[in-house]
């Protein structure tokens, strides 16, 4: 698949401080990444880097295989993009706001009605922004950046402030977006259910660190379970078990079955009192992906 | 093309903001300060000078680059204020524009609001001279200067006062400068002819003119031009 987003050893320092740290990321055509991370981790500080608002302080950004230093213009006309709390002119209706913006991008003025039913905001078009609710002006954001139909749409933290309905009608429109117009998404966010539900790839980063980067599918895998039992023989228990052709091994004095169907537990725990073992619990240990962010991130949770 | 949507853009984004208002306000004010100055003493007005209209065009100079000090520091403020109230730039800059270009349509609505506030001038001060009845002999080439001349002679202050405006997040700096500039216009008898605030009060006359148009169109070009180049490198937070 074509890499739409690549960026290598992506630097940007203030005094001496990395808020962005040799980030490498690789985004693929058709997908959406969700950029996870904990507030003030760098997600905003990259994502302005890749709309060339912020330069960065050594590194490379390559967006659809070009350089975003000597592409700027031609590259920033396939991108759509809302960057933290949206922006907005509150002394314009939506309608003009959409309208200001089309005039630059070279949208022709029905596309605004579209977008503007796409985000529902069709009834709300000629109405001053500042009337809006946070809600309002956030879909007035992301119908701002689907205005040019991109290649790739960026958006920051983009259900800040909705509601839980509006929450999962922008996610429902954003997972849309891939297949009906061949969008690649980038969507950050500091919250794991929310990318968990919406993203086909995700990246980690932590102070100013990319310290995660796979698809969705293998990051569930890391959230294993393990079924920890306790005996009086472990280690004998251990060798009994690969009758049974389980992947038995001790941790901390307790036997550990990890990934062990239920099925196989009950005959386990049958062969092992068969066998005469004293077994005082059996526990299951599910690791969440929550827990396993937390290690990764160093205690800041998601 | 790029330079035509912005300024289209830009006219649609100032709607509202009470812009050409303010462009209006600056020109009936110093008319209608002349008004007042004419009506309440015309008489002694008159008996001042031989050349009723010279004497009329030098007492409304003053008021008129007062006016316009004043006025470049609130318009460009206001102008800068369109993007930065709800940091705005983040948007608008993420689009696929020159920066160099959105200065300039900045810099250029700023300058036509301020010419528009001229025309306007020139308009009250020839009704109001000729009802006033200050001779037949109406003379229109100073009247011209007298209405053109400030205007053209502060695109330093706006190239100046615009950078600031657009450059810092806060406007504190950009209000200050303002009124510095208003201050020293106050006192602009007194302060020497390099300080840019006092430009717009010179009507340059004669031969040895075209040297001081030319520094000052440099001067002017020169702040315009690091600016743009400011504004053009600035990370946008």
């Amino acid at each position: 698949m074509k890499i739409i987003v690549q960026t290598e050893q992506l630097t940007k320092s203030f005094k001496k401080q990395h808020a962005v740290d040799g980030i490498n990321l690789t985004i693929r055509e058709g997908e959406i990444y969700g950029f996870l991370g904990p507030n003030g981790a760098g997600k905003t500080t990259t994502i302005r880097m890749l709309l060339g608002l912020m330069k960065p302080s050594t590194g490379n950004i390559n967006l659809f295989g070009k350089s975003l230093a000597r592409n700027k213009l031609e590259i920033l006309r396939q991108v759509g993009s809302l960057v933290e709390n949206p922006s907005y002119y509150p002394h314009l209706t939506a309608y003009e706001n959409l309208k200001v913006v089309a005039q630059i991008v070279g949208a022709p003025l029905n596309r605004i009605s579209e977008v503007l039913e796409l985000v529902r905001l069709q009834e709300a078009a000629h109405r001053k922004v500042k009337g809006f609710s946070l809600g309002m002006k956030q879909r007035l954001g992301i119908a701002t950046a689907l205005l040019h139909n991109p290649k790739l749409l960026i958006l920051d933290e983009p259900t800040n402030g909705l509601d839980p309905s509006g929450i999962i009608e922008i996610r429902e429109l954003i997972k849309s977006l891939p297949q009906k117009y061949g969008m690649t998404v980038l969507i950050s966010s500091h919250l794991l259910s929310e990318i968990d539900q919406i993203a086909t790839s995700v990246g980690v980063v932590s102070h100013g660190k990319l310290i995660y980067q796979d698809s969705i599918v293998n990051m569930r895998k890391l959230a294993s379970s393990a079924i920890h039992l306790q005996c009086n023989k472990p280690q004998e228990a251990v060798t009994a078990l690969k009758q049974l052709s389980l992947d038995a091994h001790i941790e901390a004095g307790q036997l550990v079955l990890p990934n062990c169907p239920e099925s196989l537990v009950a005959e386990a725990v049958r062969l092992l009192v068969h066998r005469g073992h004293d077994i005082y619990r059996v526990q299951e240990h599910k690791q969440s992906l929550e827990q396993i962010f937390l290690d990764m991130t160093g205690g800041v949770s998601l | 093309m790029m330079l035509s949507s912005l300024l289209r853009s830009e006219w649609v984004k100032i709607k509202g903001k009470g812009l050409w208002l303010l462009s209006m306000l600056g020109p009936i004010g110093v008319v209608g300060l002349t008004m007042v100055n004419y009506g309440v003493r015309k008489d002694y007005l008159l008996a001042q000078s031989d050349d009723d209209w010279a004497y009329y065009l030098d007492g409304i100079l003053p008021l008129t680059a007062m006016a316009l000090v004043l006025g470049i520091a609130i318009l460009t403020s206001l102008l800068a204020s369109i993007e930065g109230h709800t940091n705005a730039w983040k948007l608008w800059l993420a689009l696929p524009v020159r920066r160099s270009t959105v200065y300039m349509s900045k810099y250029i609505i700023a300058t036509a609001l301020l010419l528009s506030s001229s025309i306007v001038l020139t308009l009250g001060t020839v009704i109001y001279g000729m009802t006033l009845g200050l001779g037949d002999d109406i003379p229109w080439l100073s009247i011209l200067q007298y209405g053109f001349y400030p205007w053209l002679s502060a695109q330093a202050i706006i190239s100046l006062h615009l950078w600031s405006a657009v450059v810092s997040s806060n406007q504190g700096f950009t209000v200050s400068l303002g009124v510095i500039g208003v201050m020293i216009s106050f006192i602009s008898p007194y302060v020497p002819d390099w300080v840019i605030w006092k430009w717009p009060f010179l009507i340059i006359e004669g031969s040895s003119s075209w040297s001081s148009i030319a520094v000052a169109a440099g001067i002017s070009a020169l702040l315009l031009l690091v600016g743009l180049l400011h504004f053009s490198r600035k990370d946008v937070a």
